[in-house]
């Protein structure tokens, strides 16, 4: 009975090594400088698609500026918020690192105050490869130039 | 002699200052304290304080694949994420958050004294914060009551008695309003987060600031000074400090009402200890209590190693868009309930 019991214990233990990183992903999401779920809208989900505009590499969060045309034709001008810039500064982000002009793809939801502000649920370029690598000293990001460079 | 006195009337305090320095370790320095390893220990690992080294490998090794996986191309001609929310926990509510790149928890976890951890908390031993106390559980589950629903895109505070969570700029989370940095990044106890883990310890002979990144919040610990009247409170209360042999302790106390560390009251103290294990490390560790929260007091411990990153300015309330959205919107959420009740709660 004692080694039954022993052997859960090393398999729950085996799933949590395994899980360890998300655990801790878990226990800290919850907290950020805010919760997204404050400021925008599950009823108004969104794809939007055009040229950035500018970007403000601002704290606590960053906000991409983009040029997206709705279906009628008309062009609305978005910003979508990102997070802290400072992590992207350490991995050799650069004003040249997101130009105006490159064609982005965005997945989130709208502002619950309705204006033309959404999160950056996905930001990629339009072929779908991100804008950044996500790690650490997985390299520079790219200079936004060539949507094909990986 | 007569020389030598006159030396010392001159250049007195200055003198004073370089032997007080010289005669204790520097600490000055910046430090990366980005981890894998949490806070609390997950439930599964009980009283076990370490990982093995292949535990810890495996861990490493499971970030960098779902780092790899978040970072694959997204489907280019993707549509809008779902009507009614993505069901996203915590702070991403129900609509996701941001790009996994925004994000710098750190590589690996830690060890001390070559042994790697499951928690930093290492008292209580199951690794985790101690039970609330009656009074503190009722206060939680009253908030929770209150403030806290899943994010449906309404205004459901409205249906309930009492304040609703938006009601008043100053009721939102210290964060939000850029007061102070979560986690807490500043202390005390300071606790790794999520990203902005960078932090610069400057050191006189009469002060050491302990500078976090985040919300660019700075702790001036006063050298050989008693706490201030009890009256006098701050967001990171008051630190003193003092050297026992080679360990700098910093004594923190006279909080206002909100500190910086979850669920905490104005009678939080914790003392903390800095010690130099090296030219590249820095050994941390903590005591919390607060009998007005926790049925016990609390540990933990750390290390903080050097780097030749730079802290960044933060500048957070020039652009901090997301609390006016918050705000808006609010108001906005309510007008839709309230304005069809005006009309006859047609639409």
């Amino acid at each position: 009975m004692e080694v039954v019991t022993a052997k859960v214990v090393t398999l729950k233990r085996v799933a949590a090594v395994v899980g360890f990183a998300s655990l801790m992903l878990g226990s800290t999401q919850s907290w950020s400088h805010h919760a997204f779920g404050a400021e925008f809208d599950p009823n108004r989900p969104l794809i939007l698609r055009g040229p950035v505009t500018k970007v403000e590499w601002v704290n606590p969060h960053a906000w991409i500026h983009m040029e997206h045309t709705n279906e009628a034709g008309e062009k609305e001008q978005w910003m979508v918020e990102g997070g802290t810039p400072n992590t992207l500064l350490r991995r050799g982000l650069t004003r040249k690192s997101l130009l105006p002009g490159t064609i982005i793809v965005v997945d989130g939801y709208q502002s619950k105050d309705r204006s033309m502000r959404a999160n950056g649920r996905d930001v990629t370029f339009e072929d779908g490869s991100k804008i950044f690598l996500g790690s650490s000293g997985t390299g520079a990001p790219k200079d936004g130039r060539d949507s094909k460079e990986r | 002699m007569k020389m030598l006195t006159k030396l010392l009337w001159s250049s007195g305090p200055l003198l004073i200052a370089v032997l007080a320095n010289a005669a204790v370790p520097d600490l000055s320095g910046t430090f990366n304290v980005a981890t894998l390893t949490p806070l609390q220990r997950p439930v599964e690992f009980g009283d076990n304080l370490y990982l093995s080294r292949e535990e810890a490998e495996q861990i490493t090794e499971a970030e960098a694949q779902t780092i790899a996986a978040r970072s694959a191309t997204s489907d280019p001609d993707r549509e809008a994420p779902p009507e009614g929310g993505d069901g996203s926990a915590g702070a991403a509510g129900n609509v996701g958050g941001y790009n996994t790149f925004w994000i710098d928890r750190g590589d690996d976890t830690f060890a001390v004294n070559g042994k790697f951890r499951t928690s930093i908390i290492t008292e209580p031993a199951n690794g985790r914060r101690p039970g609330l106390v009656p009074a503190a559980q009722q206060k939680s589950a009253a908030r929770s009551a209150s403030f806290r629903r899943p994010n449906s895109g309404t205004a459901w505070w409205l249906d309930q008695t009492g304040p609703g969570p938006y009601d008043n700029m100053e009721q939102r989370p210290l964060p939000e309003r850029c007061i102070l940095g979560f986690g807490p990044v500043a202390g005390p106890p300071i606790v790794p987060t999520l990203y902005n883990n960078v932090k610069r310890i400057v050191q006189t002979a009469d002060h050491v600031m302990i500078l976090a990144e985040m919300v660019h919040d700075a702790r001036i610990v006063r050298m050989n000074k008693a706490h201030r009247p009890e009256n006098i409170r701050t967001w990171l209360g008051d630190s003193i400090g003092h050297w026992q042999g080679d360990t700098l302790i910093v004594d923190t106390t006279n909080f206002n009402d909100s500190p910086a560390l979850r669920g905490a009251s104005r009678d939080l103290h914790v003392i903390e200890r800095f010690t130099r294990v090296d030219a590249k490390t820095v050994h941390y560790s903590f005591t919390v209590s607060d009998p007005n929260v926790w049925q016990d007091s609390w540990s933990g411990e750390y290390p903080w190693p050097q780097t030749d990153d730079k802290v960044f300015e933060y500048a957070c309330h020039e652009g901090n868009y997301a609390l006016g959205n918050i705000m808006r919107g609010a108001r906005i959420l309510e007008q839709d309930i309230e304005g069809s009740a005006a009309s006859g709660g047609e639409e």
